[in-house]
C-alpha cells in the first residue's frame, strides 16, 4: 500500500478507454502534487489528451477527468462531498477550450470509498454504455435501452439493476461477501448520467448525479454524449485515511462551534454564507421540505420536498422561470393564485426539475429567456419569423409552455436546435449579432451567459472570468454584495462598518495585497495594482482551495463573519484553528499555510494558461463582449449594487456601484499588467519559458515550443 | 420477519426484573449474567441511548465520516456505526432513513453472542459493545439484530464485528467519549438531528427512537415541525 493512501488519497487512477472499452489503473503518486480536483485533473489532462489544440469538446480526441480531492469522503466541512470536472468544453464563443465544471452530492465520496482518486475518460466507445464501479471492480454495460431516458430516469433503472439481490435498505455485500477486497454497504450507488440533450450533443448539456447536482455549465453532457457514455455508476465500502484523524475532527467541532449557522437560534441576516442558516432558494418557503446537503457540509443549501419534485434544487435553479410565474399569474388568475406560494414554489420547483431530468444548464436561460422573450415582442420570434419557433410565448409562465421550452433544448428542435452548438454562435448565424453585441442578450464573457454579478459592477467577478475560462462562479467577495445590498433594501444598518470589513478582507489577501485599498471598487480604483493583486489572488484562490481541494464555493472563501455578536468578525479562512489549510493538513500530514495552497493554484492557472495557448488563445480574444464597454450597468437584482468604496476624503464607506461601464483601454493596460505579474507574456497572454521552468512546468515547453507558441521570457 | 418480546418464564422482561429484585437478585448494578438454571441472560441497562429525527436530518453523512474518524481513523460509511441511508428522488420525509444501535434494553446481539465479546461494558454506562479481541467473527449477533438495517456492522478488514459504543472508545477523539461524555454523531450534526439522552425510550414502540428534535427555530428557518411515524425498519 503506497503511503499516500494514508493521507487522504485513494492511490489509484482509472482511466476509462471508450475505444476499445478497456480500462486501465494509473497510480495517483505522480499527480499528487497537484492537490486534487482542478490541478490533478488539469495535470491528467495534459497528460492523457494527445491533441491539446481541439476547439470542441465534442471532438473525440477530448479527454475528461472527474477528480476527488483528499478531503472528499471526510467530514471536512463543506469540502466532502464536491467533485470536479475538467476537459475541453463546448459551446463557448468564438469556440470552446479547456473549462471545468463542479458537482456537489455524493459522488466524489464515494469514487473515494471505492479506490478511486479521479476517472480519466477518453476516446470514443463504439456503442452508447454505461460504467460499473464497484470498488476495484469496473465493468462496461450495453446503455442501449438507456439511450433515449432522462437523467432521472437513467439513475431509478440503474438503481434498479444494481440492487441485484433486491436488498433495499438493508446490508448488501459488495460484491461478493467478504471476498477480496469486498465489503458491506447500506448506501445506494452515486451515478452521474446525461439525458436525451447530453446524447444530441446539446452544448447546455450537462451531467446530473442524483437529483439535483449537476455539472451545468462546459457544454459536458454533450462531452460524454460525443462519447456514447451515458452514465457512470460508483459504489465503494472502503475508507479515506487522514493523517491526524483527531485534528480534523477537533477542527470540524470547532468550525461548528464558531462559524456554522446554528439552527437553535437562527440567524438570518447572518453577513457569510459559512454562517447562513436557510437553504438557499429564491422562489419562497415550502414547509414541507427538509434541508438536504453534499457530503460533509455544515450547512445544506438545498432541500427535498414532499412532492419530490425539485429535490435538490438550489439558488439560482430554483427560480429561473419565477419571474415569468409570478407575470402570467397576474394575467391568469384562475390557473395560478399569485397568493398562493406554496403553488407558486411548486411550479418554480417544476421548472427547476425539468432542466433537472435534462440535465440543463439553467443559468443560460437565465438570460437567454428574457432574450427570446424579447424577440417575440419585437416580431423577430414565431411561426416563419426570423428565429422560426412554435414555441406560443404568450404562455411564457405557465407549465405547459416551461415544458415544451425544455424539450425544445433537450431534444434539440425549435429554437433548441438553432441554439444547440452554442448560444452566441446561435445568435450569429440568426443575423442577431448586434443583440450580442449590444447587450439585449446578456452575454458578456466567452459567448456565455452572465451570472447576476456584471462585470462593470463587480469587477473582479468579471475579471476572473474573462482571464480564465468561464463564468468563474466564485462567491467569495460576493457574499459582500449580497448582505450590504439586502441590508441597504431593508434600510437596516450593516452590523460591520466598511471601515472594519476592508480590513478584515485585507487581512486574508496577505500578501498579495498590502492594505485594503483592494477593497475600494469605486470606478477610480478598478483598474488598480490592488484590485489586480485581489484579482490574483481570487483566481488562485479559485484554483486551488475551492476547486483542487474542493471546498464549497457556497461556504469558503470565509473572509469575513458576522452573527451580530462582537466575536471579532474574522472569517474561518486562514484561521489557525479552522482554516481551510487546517483541513488539509489533518488529512495529507502535509503542513501547508493558506498561502502555499495559492501558490499551487498559480501553478495550476499557468498550466492552464498554457493549454488555452495551444487551443488557439490569444490576449486579443481576452475581452468582453462590447456593450459592458459602451453601455452603463442599469439594471440588476437590485435597483443598487452595493460595495465598500473610499470616498476623495480617503473614508470608507458602502456605495452603489452601478450606472458604469468598463474602460477598454484600461482594461487592455490592466491585462497587461496582470499577465506580467503572471508571468505570462503580456503580447500574447501564453506562458513565458521562464515561467515555466520556475514552476516546474517544464514537461509543457516542448509542446508549446512545437506550436510555436512560446514566448521566451517575461520580459517580451 | 418479526422477533417476539422475551419472556421470562412467562413473564415479559420488566415483570421478571421487578420479581428479580424483589427476591433480592438484582442486575441493575453489575454486569449481565446468565440466571442460574436458564439460557437467560440479565443485563442492567444502559445508561444513554441516541435518538434522532428523521425528518430533520440533512444527509450530509458527517456523522457517519466522524463515526468512524474517531473509531478507526478512517472515514467510511461501511464502518459507521450510525448509518443514514437516502434516496435523493423519494419524497420527504421517506427519502432518510437513520439507523442507530438501541442499546436495547433485552440486547439480543448480546444475547447471541457465542463467546461474551458482545457484552455490557459496566465501565462505560451499561453500554452494550463488543470486545474486538474475543469476536470470533461469526456474525450471530448482527443476525440476533432485530432491526434493518442490521445495528452492528461485519468489518471484512478485521473480520470482527463492530457495534455503536456511544464513543467510549474512541481513539482519536480529543475528548472523554461513552455515557456522560461526548458523542461525537450528536456534536457533528450540523442541524441536531441526534440526541443523546439518558431515559430509556419504550422499548417495544417502534417509533421511540425517532423523535421529533424541531423546534420553533426550525420553523423559522422554513420547515415544518409536524411529526411524522417514520418506520424505523424492524423485521
Amino acid at each position: 500500500m503506497s503511503d499516500i493512501t494514508n493521507r487522504g488519497y485513494a492511490g489509484k487512477i482509472l482511466h476509462l478507454k471508450l475505444s476499445t472499452l478497456e480500462y486501465e489503473v494509473i497510480p495517483t503518486e505522480k499527480y499528487v502534487e497537484w492537490g486534487g480536483g482542478n490541478g490533478m485533473g488539469t495535470a491528467l489532462y495534459w497528460d492523457f489528451c494527445e491533441d491539446k489544440t481541439i476547439q470542441d469538446g465534442r471532438d473525440e480526441k477530448n479527454v475528461v477527468v472527474i477528480a476527488t480531492s483528499p478531503l472528499c469522503g471526510t467530514a471536512t466541512p463543506s469540502a466532502g462531498g464536491r467533485c470536479e470536472i475538467v476537459g475541453t468544453a463546448c459551446g463557448l464563443y468564438p469556440e470552446s477550450f479547456f473549462s471545468r465544471s463542479n458537482i456537489g452530492g455524493r459522488l466524489s465520496s464515494m469514487m473515494k470509498y471505492a479506490g478511486w482518486d479521479a476517472i480519466v475518460i477518453s476516446g470514443k466507445a463504439p456503442k452508447p454504455v454505461w460504467v460499473e464501479i464497484q470498488n476495484s471492480l469496473v465493468r462496461y454495460h450495453s446503455a442501449e435501452a438507456l439511450w433515449g431516458k432522462d437523467a432521472h430516469e437513467t439513475q431509478l433503472r440503474l438503481f434498479g439493476i444494481l440492487d441485484r439481490k433486491n436488498e433495499g435498505w438493508g446490508w448488501q455485500p459488495l460484491p461478493g461477501k467478504g471476498a477480496g477486497d469486498s465489503g458491506y454497504t447500506t448506501q445506494i450507488p452515486a451515478i452521474a448520467a446525461i439525458s436525451q440533450a447530453g446524447e444530441r450533443l446539446q452544448t447546455m448539456a450537462g451531467i446530473l448525479h442524483d437529483a439535483g447536482n449537476i455539472s451545468g455549465q462546459g457544454g459536458f453532457g454533450a462531452v460524454w454524449g460525443s462519447k456514447n457514455l451515458k452514465a457512470i455508476s460508483v459504489l465503494g465500502t472502503g475508507a479515506v485515511k487522514a493523517a491526524d484523524p483527531a485534528a480534523l475532527i477537533r477542527a470540524r467541532f470547532k468550525v461548528k462551534e464558531r462559524y456554522a449557522p446554528d439552527v437553535q437560534k437562527p440567524d438570518l441576516l447572518a453577513w457569510s454564507f459559512l454562517s447562513y442558516p436557510k437553504p438557499i432558494a429564491f422562489a419562497g418557503d415550502y414547509d414541507q421540505s427538509r434541508r438536504s446537503a453534499c457530503v460533509g457540509c455544515v450547512m445544506g443549501c438545498r432541500q427535498r420536498f414532499s412532492t419530490g419534485v425539485g429535490n435538490q434544487v438550489k439558488c439560482q435553479a430554483s427560480a429561473w422561470y419565477l419571474a415569468y410565474i409570478k407575470k402570467y399569474a397576474k394575467k391568469h388568475p384562475e390557473e395560478i393564485d399569485l397568493n398562493n406560494e406554496k403553488q407558486i414554489v411548486e411550479i418554480s420547483n417544476y421548472a427547476a426539475d425539468l432542466c433537472n431530468r435534462y440535465a440543463l444548464n439553467t443559468y443560460l436561460f437565465q438570460h437567454a429567456l428574457p432574450w427570446l422573450e424579447g424577440l417575440w415582442h419585437r416580431g423577430l420570434l414565431g411561426k416563419g419569423k426570423q428565429v422560426p419557433s412554435e414555441l406560443d410565448f404568450d404562455k411564457l409562465g405557465s407549465k405547459a409552455f416551461v415544458k415544451e421550452f425544455c424539450e425544445a433544448f433537450a431534444f434539440r428542435k425549435d429554437i433548441g436546435a438553432l441554439f444547440g452548438d452554442g448560444f452566441v454562435h446561435g445568435v450569429i448565424k440568426l443575423g442577431l449579432e448586434e443583440d450580442y453585441k449590444n447587450g439585449t442578450l446578456d452575454f458578456p464573457y466567452w459567448g456565455i451567459q452572465e451570472h447576476g454579478y456584471d462585470p462593470r459592477a463587480e469587477v473582479e467577478w468579471g475579471y476572473a472570468s474573462i482571464l480564465t475560462d468561464r463564468d468563474v462562479n466564485s462567491h467569495e467577495f460576493n457574499q459582500l454584495y449580497w448582505n450590504i445590498s439586502i441590508y441597504t433594501l431593508m434600510g437596516l444598518k450593516p452590523r460591520i462598518s466598511a471601515e472594519k470589513l476592508v480590513h478584515l478582507i485585507a487581512e486574508k489577501l496577505k500578501p498579495y495585497v498590502d492594505g485594503p485599498e483592494c477593497m475600494d471598487f469605486s470606478e477610480e480604483n478598478i483598474y488598480s495594482d490592488a484590485v489586480l493583486n485581489l484579482t490574483r489572488w481570487y483566481i488562485h484562490y479559485n484554483r486551488f482551495w475551492k476547486n483542487s481541494a474542493l471546498f464549497c464555493d457556497l461556504r469558503w472563501a470565509n473572509l469575513f463573519h458576522s452573527r451580530g455578536d462582537d466575536a471579532g468578525n474574522e472569517g474561518a479562512t486562514g484561521d489557525p484553528e479552522v482554516g481551510e489549510q487546517v483541513y488539509w493538513n489533518a488529512v495529507t500530514g502535509e503542513n501547508i499555510s493558506i498561502v502555499d495552497g495559492l501558490k499551487r493554484g498559480y501553478r495550476v492557472i499557468v498550466l492552464q494558461n498554457a493549454i488555452w495557448a495551444l487551443q488557439g488563445r490569444h490576449r486579443d480574444k481576452v475581452h468582453f463582449a462590447d456593450f459592458i464597454y459602451e453601455k452603463p450597468f442599469e439594471k440588476g437584482e437590485f435597483p443598487f449594487y452595493m460595495w465598500t468604496v473610499r470616498d476623495k476624503e480617503g473614508k470608507w464607506r458602502y456605495g452603489d456601484i452601478m450606472h458604469r461601464k468598463l474602460d477598454r483601454e484600461k482594461f487592455e493596460d490592466f491585462k497587461t499588467r496582470y499577465y506580467l505579474a503572471e508571468g505570462l507574456d503580456p503580447k500574447t497572454g501564453w506562458p513565458t519559458e521562464e515561467t515555466l521552468k520556475k514552476l516546474k512546468l517544464d514537461f509543457a515547453i516542448d509542446e508549446l515550443k512545437e506550436h510555436g507558441k512560446l514566448p521566451e521570457s517575461n520580459a517580451s | 420477519m418479526q422477533n417476539s418480546e422475551p419472556k421470562f418464564g412467562g413473564m415479559d422482561r420488566r415483570t421478571f426484573l421487578k420479581v428479580l429484585a424483589a427476591s433480592g437478585v438484582t442486575a441493575t448494578a453489575g454486569a449481565a449474567f446468565m440466571l442460574p438454571g436458564t439460557n437467560l441472560m440479565v443485563m442492567p441497562n444502559s445508561k444513554g441511548y441516541l435518538v434522532v429525527d428523521m425528518a430533520k436530518c440533512m444527509g450530509c453523512v458527517s456523522c457517519m465520516m466522524a463515526c468512524s474518524m474517531v473509531h478507526h481513523g478512517e472515514s467510511s460509511l461501511s464502518l459507521s456505526r450510525i448509518q443514514i441511508q437516502q434516496d435523493a428522488f423519494q419524497k420527504f420525509p421517506d427519502d432518510i432513513h437513520m439507523a442507530v444501535c438501541h442499546q436495547c434494553e433485552d440486547a439480543p446481539c448480546v444475547n447471541a453472542c457465542p463467546v461474551e465479546a458482545d457484552h455490557v461494558d459496566i465501565v462505560h454506562g451499561n453500554i452494550r459493545t463488543i470486545d474486538p479481541d474475543r469476536c470470533i467473527g461469526c456474525t450471530q449477533c448482527i443476525d440476533a439484530c432485530p432491526w434493518l438495517p442490521k445495528r452492528l456492522q461485519f468489518n471484512p478488514k478485521t473480520r470482527k464485528v463492530q457495534k455503536c459504543d456511544l464513543c467510549a472508545n474512541t481513539p482519536y477523539l480529543d475528548e472523554k467519549g461513552g455515557p456522560g461524555g461526548t458523542q461525537t454523531c450528536v456534536k457533528v450534526c450540523p442541524v441536531g438531528a441526534i440526541s443523546y439522552v439518558e431515559k430509556m425510550p419504550k422499548q417495544h414502540d417502534p417509533y421511540a427512537y425517532n423523535v421529533n428534535l424541531r423546534d420553533k427555530s426550525w420553523v423559522e428557518v422554513g420547515h415544518t415541525d409536524k411529526d411524522f411515524k417514520l418506520n424505523e425498519g424492524k423485521v
